[in-house]
């Protein structure tokens, strides 16, 4: 027996090693992954700069049409954050026991998304400088933002968001960091001392965080509701044709989460092959994950069709005319939209053989945002190219700045990311190992299966 | 929704039959208001900053085409989209019924111009210049706005201003024809009346209660001040 | 004073949480250690009433003061008339009432549980760094010399792996 336990003992000092690979010193090829991305953002940041100092007339922005890529990223960025609250958050709620290699890097994405996010608000303002007049801090000269405006609740929402994105994300590393903290030597070590805030792992520790991890993920999942709601409701508050809709709020939620969700199948693939983690990210897994996708774009499809039944039925004049006008000027974007987020997916998804296979649930997921990106252009570019006034119509095209600054958001997403992985562990350790030890195989019957535990 | 106190609500009125799209009152906007020059290239990608537009459309088939002009301006609508949309105050609504813009408040966020339905809101693409010595013909009682800054037609305030002062001076309230803002000081025919809308013996009052009278985009329910008066048969009346 | 044993597996754990219980250690100064939560009530039986949710409650409550105090509050000291929108207008204060409430409940929960669970810990306490390669450590709280050499020798004879004490650690 003690042979068995040694076995067992080093089984899972080597698991450990294995979950934990992404925190080994920097390769060559990371390095290399490293600079690029660097390189793109660090254009991204001159092009940036270009705007700052000229104007926006380096943009693509004009009358009308005075909101484009970067609002466009904006609302792109805070539905991708919607990731790690749908996977972690509800998953943790309903206990689905599949979710538990995903937690880490869904909640990982989450944070970093709406920080990227969170830097579009300031890059589309004509005054970048003056932003600080949107914070509520008493001042000598008698001035205070304006509460009534969607735009301060996007701010508020916002700040709720990240502070408690980032809280979740910290909670559900907590355990984790104790792993990395008993594994590591010198400077690191006391670092992760410090971060891991003397955890121990008593029992005391263990029923109090089983509490706090439920009780977070109960709350995060309203504010992700509310965040979403609430940026979709800087088009539904105004009188724009074809943005006045009620329907905005539960039809931005139900696209985040969408594209969310998407965002964490093309991340697992990527973390998969990039880790080794192919015995924790299994095909299992991937076939979960698309069923959950088919889901929310069954959701997704009807709130769409729901938008523009409406439309076509009511028929009122000017509604009707900005939806003509986008089907017929930006026709290929709307028929790659439809047919991306519902004709092909949800078919294709109804298939066992298509969600097990990595490669195509890779394909799939990609063309999920890739439709959502063009979703968000055709909601917030047409209905202001179109707008009451024909003598005002007019059209827009993105400059070589608005597109640095998008390929520069996804590279300084994908940067912060991987230098998270370097230090932090991607794979949610404690819920994995946890998952398998709480694992017994009984004897019932005829045959032996296998058998949950939980405590009493 | 301010609940005017006030002696002095501002409207005008302008009327079609007399307006023959000569754009002199576009200029003379410019003039005052040290609206800058954006140029024929910047405009035709949609940057043009007149604060007064004449709209023209084409009416009927060749050889019976007419055109149809009108004159759109900052409606300084009551009820205004504009205002409850900016995140940091600084598009308000005044006691007089104006619609204020404070351009060194604005961020730039953009958001008044996508909720103006006739959007008249115009904003600064680039750093405005005026190679000496156009400089000398900037207007001192107005600022100059600097890149990244929403600006829109403010009914002259500058001149609403003066002569409020001057009245103030004098112990009395402003006269009938004593405030006129660019616009209608320079219109040759006269189309465009402008006065305050409280004193029901002005000219501007007795005009708006035309029966030619219309507003533009009236069914949103903004309550635009200025009233249009159908004429020049071009409207079919 | 604590003295830590470490165990290979749940059962031997639970063997010298018996044997201890056995020769009346009190139950409430042992404590179970480990890198996965065990199933309640197989090593140690207590139940840990968590009255962190509390202050998740205080926090939103105090969130949706603070909320309602600056959409509202500050709106009445700086009347500003926008559009035909009230100068109190319930939506918005309602939003970012919500919103707060929900900060502040978050960020409640987080500091209560900390504060429960006395973490970040600046005292020096008994560890091993083994225990996250899946050993189970069985800590026992005690006041003299004569009573950790005691509860050293029963962990001893339960089968422990290795034994430390707190003032082992640096």
């Amino acid at each position: 027996m003690p042979e068995e336990e040694g076995l067992k003992q080093k089984n899972i000092q080597e698991m450990n090693e294995k979950m934990l690979s992404s925190i080994r010193p920097p390769t060559g090829k990371w390095v290399f992954l490293a600079v690029v991305l660097g390189a793109i953002t660090g254009w991204a940041a001159y092009a940036w700069w270009v705007q700052l100092s000229t104007g926006l007339v380096v943009a693509g922005i004009n009358r009308p049409v005075m909101w484009g890529f970067y609002i466009i990223n904006f609302v792109f960025w805070v539905g991708l954050s919607h990731s790690g609250t749908m996977v972690s958050g509800i998953l943790r709620l309903s206990k689905a026991n599949w979710r538990r290699p995903i937690l880490r890097a869904a909640e990982a994405m989450t944070v970093f998304a709406i920080s990227v996010a969170a830097m579009f608000p300031l890059i589309h303002i004509g005054r970048t400088w003056k932003a600080y007049y949107l914070i509520p801090l008493p001042n000598s000269m008698g001035l205070w933002p304006n509460f009534r405006s969607p735009l301060l609740w996007d701010l508020t929402a916002i700040n709720t968001y990240i502070l408690g994105s980032s809280l979740f994300l910290f909670l559900g590393m907590l355990p984790d960091l104790a792993v990395v903290r008993d594994r590591s030597v010198g400077i690191k070590k006391k670092i992760y001392t410090v971060l891991a805030m003397g955890w121990r792992g008593t029992d005391r520790e263990w029923s109090l965080y089983g509490k706090a991890s439920t009780i977070m993920a109960a709350l995060i999942v309203p504010v992700a509701v509310s965040v979403h709601s609430i940026v979709s409701w800087d088009f539904a508050m105004t009188l724009v044709p074809g943005w006045h809709s009620t329907i905005f709020a539960p039809y931005f939620v139900s696209g985040a989460m969408f594209s969310g969700v998407a965002a964490v199948i093309t991340l697992m693939v990527i973390l998969r092959k990039a880790f080794h983690l192919e015995h924790h990210l299994r095909e299992e897994h991937f076939d979960n994950m698309g069923k959950l996708l088919l889901v929310i774009s069954l959701v997704w499809s009807y709130l769409y069709f729901a938008e523009v039944l409406t439309i076509w039925y009511g028929h009122k004049p000017i509604e009707w005319e900005v939806f003509i006008f986008t089907a017929d000027r930006y026709s290929f974007l709307l028929g790659l939209m439809v047919l991306g987020n519902a004709f092909i997916t949800i078919p294709a998804l109804c298939f066992r053989r298509v969600r097990r296979s990595v490669t195509v649930m890779l394909f799939i997921s990609i063309l999920v945002n890739v439709c959502m990106f063009t979703e968000r252009f055709l909601i917030i570019v047409p209905p202001l190219s179109h707008r009451n006034v024909p003598f005002m119509w007019g059209n827009y095209s993105p400059s070589w700045v608005e597109l640095s600054i998008t390929a520069g958001a996804l590279a300084g997403f994908a940067l912060m990311y991987t230098m998270f992985a370097k230090f932090f562990p991607i794979v949610s350790l404690t819920d994995v190992r946890e998952g398998l030890e709480m694992k017994k195989k009984l004897k019932i019957g005829r045959s032996t299966v296998n058998a949950r535990i939980e405590g009493e | 929704m301010s609940k005017s106190k006030s002696n002095y609500k501002w409207g005008m009125v302008i009327d079609l039959d007399r307006c023959t799209g000569c754009s002199a009152c576009v200029v003379a906007c410019q003039a005052e208001n040290n609206v800058p020059v954006v140029g024929e290239e910047r405009s035709a990608e949609g940057r043009m900053l007149h604060w007064l537009r004449i709209e023209r459309y084409w009416d009927g088939e060749y050889p019976h085409v007419r055109a149809r002009f009108i004159p759109v301006l900052c409606q300084q609508c009551d009820n205004a989209p504009c205002e409850p949309v900016c995140p940091v105050y600084a598009s308000y609504q005044t006691p007089e019924g104006l619609n204020g813009q404070v351009y060194n408040r604005c961020v730039g966020t953009r958001y008044c111009a996508n909720n103006c339905p006739w959007s008249v809101r115009v904003f600064n693409f680039h750093e405005p210049e005026w190679p000496k010595p156009l400089n000398d013909q900037l207007n001192p009682d107005v600022t100059v706005r600097s890149k990244g800054v929403m600006e829109k037609c403010t009914f002259c305030i500058q001149r609403i201003n003066r002569g409020k002062m001057k009245a103030k001076e004098e112990g009395r309230l402003v006269r009938d024809d004593e405030i006129q803002p660019a616009c209608a000081q320079t219109c040759p025919p006269g189309a465009i009346i402008f006065g305050n809308m409280a004193d029901k013996g002005s000219f501007v009052f007795r005009l708006s209660r035309s029966s030619r009278r219309f507003r533009l985009l009236e069914d949103l329910g903004t309550e635009p001040v200025v009233i249009y008066l159908k004429g020049g048969g071009r409207e079919g009346a | 004073m604590e003295v830590l044993g470490l165990f290979r597996n749940i059962e031997t754990a639970a063997e010298g949480v018996n044997n201890l219980l056995g020769e009346n250690i009190p139950e409430d100064t042992v404590t179970s250690l480990s890198s996965v939560p065990i199933p309640k009530g197989t090593v140690i039986k207590r139940d840990h009433s968590a009255w962190f949710q509390w202050v998740t409650l205080a926090g939103g409550v105090i969130g949706a003061a603070a909320g309602f105090l600056l959409a509202a509050g500050t709106a009445m000291l700086y009347p500003l008339y926008t559009g035909d929108k009230p100068i109190i207008s319930m939506f918005p204060v309602g939003i970012i009432t919500y919103e707060f409430a929900m900060l502040f409940a978050i960020i409640g929960t987080i500091a209560g549980m900390l504060f429960q669970m006395r973490l970040p810990c600046f005292s020096k306490k008994a560890y091993d760094p083994e225990i996250t390669t899946g050993m189970i450590g069985i800590s026992v709280i005690c006041d003299t010399e004569q009573e950790r050499d005691k509860i050293s020798g029963i962990l001893d004879r339960s089968g422990a792996v290795r034994i430390r004490t707190d003032e082992e650690v640096k």
